[in-house]
């Protein structure tokens, strides 16, 4: 089973910095605190999908949260309105981060993904492993998640009836125990965007 | 005084043989059930007597011993008779110290197929037992299985030694009695490992241990789960009771009354389990499907599946769910061939009912990488795993049980993909290594066949 299977096809392999780390801050790497989240464009995100959504104001190095930045490989909106914001840093033999951020605008049901073995549909987000709260949000982490978000863990929380997902691929060079503190920074240091027209 | 390469590596086998490493955590992570005493030493070297047995969701649940170790060898003595006079009389020792029981010290000596063709050549000829249901000899040379990697090793050893018990220092004795004080073996590896332990705590053994280890994935394992794939495995109804593994038991073969009856057969070998794989892909509900049956309706993070004679699955089931759900279930694809297909009654009287497991597994968890100790070196990095180990009555009736884990069963062929998701379990096991013994009689169990 390929720990890269279900991403590797959407992401467009990012060069790697020279001298850059690929570890988060659950591996012990050096971490680069980012001032501020980059609004523009996810204001942008939350007028286009009239509703809001949530800047990451941090992100494992060397992540940015620039939406259409050099990280940012996946940038979708569905009709539904839902989004997939994906940031990934790949260097072969190094490792691998992988961001993934997600709204569901006026759902707070889990949507359904196609089973990886018959014709079945299973939940997108599964076993819950317990809760991490931050800032008023109460996230509930999810262990089993599919699509992008496959060997991720994924956190998902309610916002006056939407539903919201932050999850992290667990690859090298971090563990679980990395993503989760990587997870709990990353939700700590969200930022409320709100549509602004 | 100059150190050759052979002492040093004598040297560091003998230091291996008695260190417990990690494991010296399980005596400080849990302590060992009461025991009843033994009744006397069985005929069987591979029967352990006084397995205690717990409930656990309504489930009777075998606690074996707590520590194990796996030691494999070449034979070194050239004289064999007064190399079977002074294991026989070393084991006798060991005998006379410890019961055979998790309290004292199993001790299981397993004879590879190189040893019987090259040191026994004739005497094996005359006595091997032949399993008259597969037309093959009951012990077979090692096979790779459909979803075994291209790497997996087919050992050559010639005796592995299974040394069981609740206290490390029995085992380290034990070791130390047979491979250190006595000269007739070169060590080819050391294998350590524990199980059990924890049964009724608030957090089991091998989660402990695992995270103790820093095992990438540790932290999804389950609270109680008695393996690191989560379920619990001991089951009574999982094992295959009393002599039922024996050579003779079944009929398989022609053992009975000859030089081997009262022994059976062991399949040992080294699996990585990727527990990241196994809890970040799978959902309860897939883990359940893939380890039992697919379609299984169990209560959410239940551990303890019923798993009697009573919940079996015959091939028209397996086939029908791969046909409809398109995978298999690890449990529901080995008891086509692993439990009985009618009631048995055994040389000694003993009813057999239909149903009833034939395997006597005896598998352990390790953080070994994949040994604890061998001769060129192992990884230190703590990996989870298991030391799988089984006794069935014959070869061929391992390899049936392993071949219907890759959808190969009775008359037919699943299609599945070696080691793809559609098998579950198995796309997240990766065997290393793979060796096949035959368990002579305790009578026999010293460089067996070598007096005549």
């Amino acid at each position: 089973m390929s720990r890269v299977a279900g991403v590797l096809p959407l992401v467009a392999v990012a060069l790697a910095l020279a001298g850059c780390s690929g570890g988060g801050g659950g591996a012990g790497a050096a971490v680069k605190a980012k001032p501020s989240c980059p609004t523009k464009a996810w204001q942008r995100l939350a007028n286009q999908i009239h509703a809001p959504v949530y800047c990451p104001r941090w992100m494992p190095d060397p992540l940015d949260g620039v939406i259409g930045g050099r990280w940012n490989n996946i940038r979708s909106v569905s009709p539904d309105r839902s989004y997939l914001m994906g940031f990934i840093w790949f260097e072969r033999g190094s490792g691998e981060l992988h961001v993934n951020l997600r709204g569901y605008p006026g759902r707070t049901s889990i949507p359904r993904c196609p089973a990886a073995v018959g014709s079945a549909t299973i939940p997108c987000f599964a076993d819950p492993h317990g809760h991490i709260r931050a800032k008023g949000i109460d996230a509930t982490v999810y262990t089993v998640n599919q699509g992008a978000d496959q060997w991720h863990v994924l956190l998902a929380w309610h916002h006056h009836g939407s539903l919201y997902a932050l999850s992290q691929h667990v690859a090298a060079p971090l563990t679980y125990e990395g993503v989760v503190a990587d997870l709990k920074r990353m939700l700590r240091d969200l930022v409320f965007v709100a549509p602004s027209r | 005084m100059a150190t050759t390469r052979r002492g040093f590596l004598t040297g560091a086998a003998a230091g291996a043989l008695g260190a417990a490493g990690i494991y010296e955590l399980v005596d400080r992570l849990t302590s060992s059930p009461a025991r009843t005493a033994a009744q006397g030493l069985p005929p069987e070297q591979h029967l352990l007597e006084s397995v205690s047995v717990v409930r656990d969701e309504g489930v009777a649940v075998m606690v074996p011993p707590l520590h194990h170790q796996v030691v494999t060898a070449k034979v070194r003595a050239t004289d064999l008779r007064r190399a079977q006079r002074d294991l026989e009389d070393a084991l006798a020792g060991l005998d006379s110290r410890f019961e055979p029981t998790p309290a004292g010290l199993g001790v299981t000596v397993a004879w590879g197929l190189p040893y019987f063709e090259r040191l026994v050549p004739r005497a094996w000829a005359a006595h091997a037992p032949f399993d008259r249901r597969a037309r093959k000899p009951a012990l077979l040379a090692t096979r790779r299985f459909p979803s075994d990697p291209h790497s997996t090793v087919l050992e050559e050893n010639d005796v592995a030694v299974l040394l069981r018990s609740d206290s490390l220092e029995h085992i380290a004795d034990g070791a130390k009695a047979l491979f250190d004080e006595l000269h007739v073996f070169g060590v080819t590896s050391i294998r350590k490992g524990f199980a059990g332990g924890g049964f009724g705590a608030k957090q089991s053994l091998p989660k402990q241990m695992a995270m103790a280890a820093g095992v990438s994935g540790a932290d999804l394992i389950p609270d109680t789960a008695e393996l690191f794939l989560g379920f619990t495995s001991t089951q009574a109804a999982n094992l295959g009771p009393g002599r039922i593994a024996n050579l003779e038991t079944l009929g398989y073969t022609d053992a009975a009354g000859g030089y081997f009856h009262g022994g059976t057969h062991m399949h040992l070998s080294h699996i990585f389990e990727d527990l990241e794989a196994w809890y970040l892909n799978f959902d309860f509900q897939e883990r359940v499907a893939t380890t039992f049956r697919p379609g299984l309706s169990v209560r959410e993070g239940a551990q303890t599946v019923p798993q009697g004679p009573t919940e079996v699955t015959g091939v028209e089931q397996v086939e029908r769910d791969f046909g409809r759900r398109g995978r298999i279930g690890h449990s529901s694809s080995i008891q086509p061939t692993s439990r009985l297909a009618a009631d048995v009654v055994g040389p000694d009287g003993t009813v057999y009912a239909k149903g009833t497991a034939i395997p006597q597994r005896a598998d352990f968890n390790t953080l070994d990488n994949p040994f604890f100790w061998r001769p060129e070196g192992v990884d230190h990095t703590p990996s989870a795993g298991v030391h799988f180990l089984v006794f069935n009555p014959t070869s061929d009736d391992f390899h049936r049980n392993r071949l219907a884990m890759d959808g190969v069963l009775p008359g037919r062929r699943l299609r599945l993909e070696p080691g793809s998701r559609a098998q579950g379990l198995n796309s997240v096991l990766h065997t290393t290594h793979r060796q096949n013994f035959l368990v002579p009689p305790r009578t026999h169990r010293a460089f067996p066949l070598a007096e005549l």
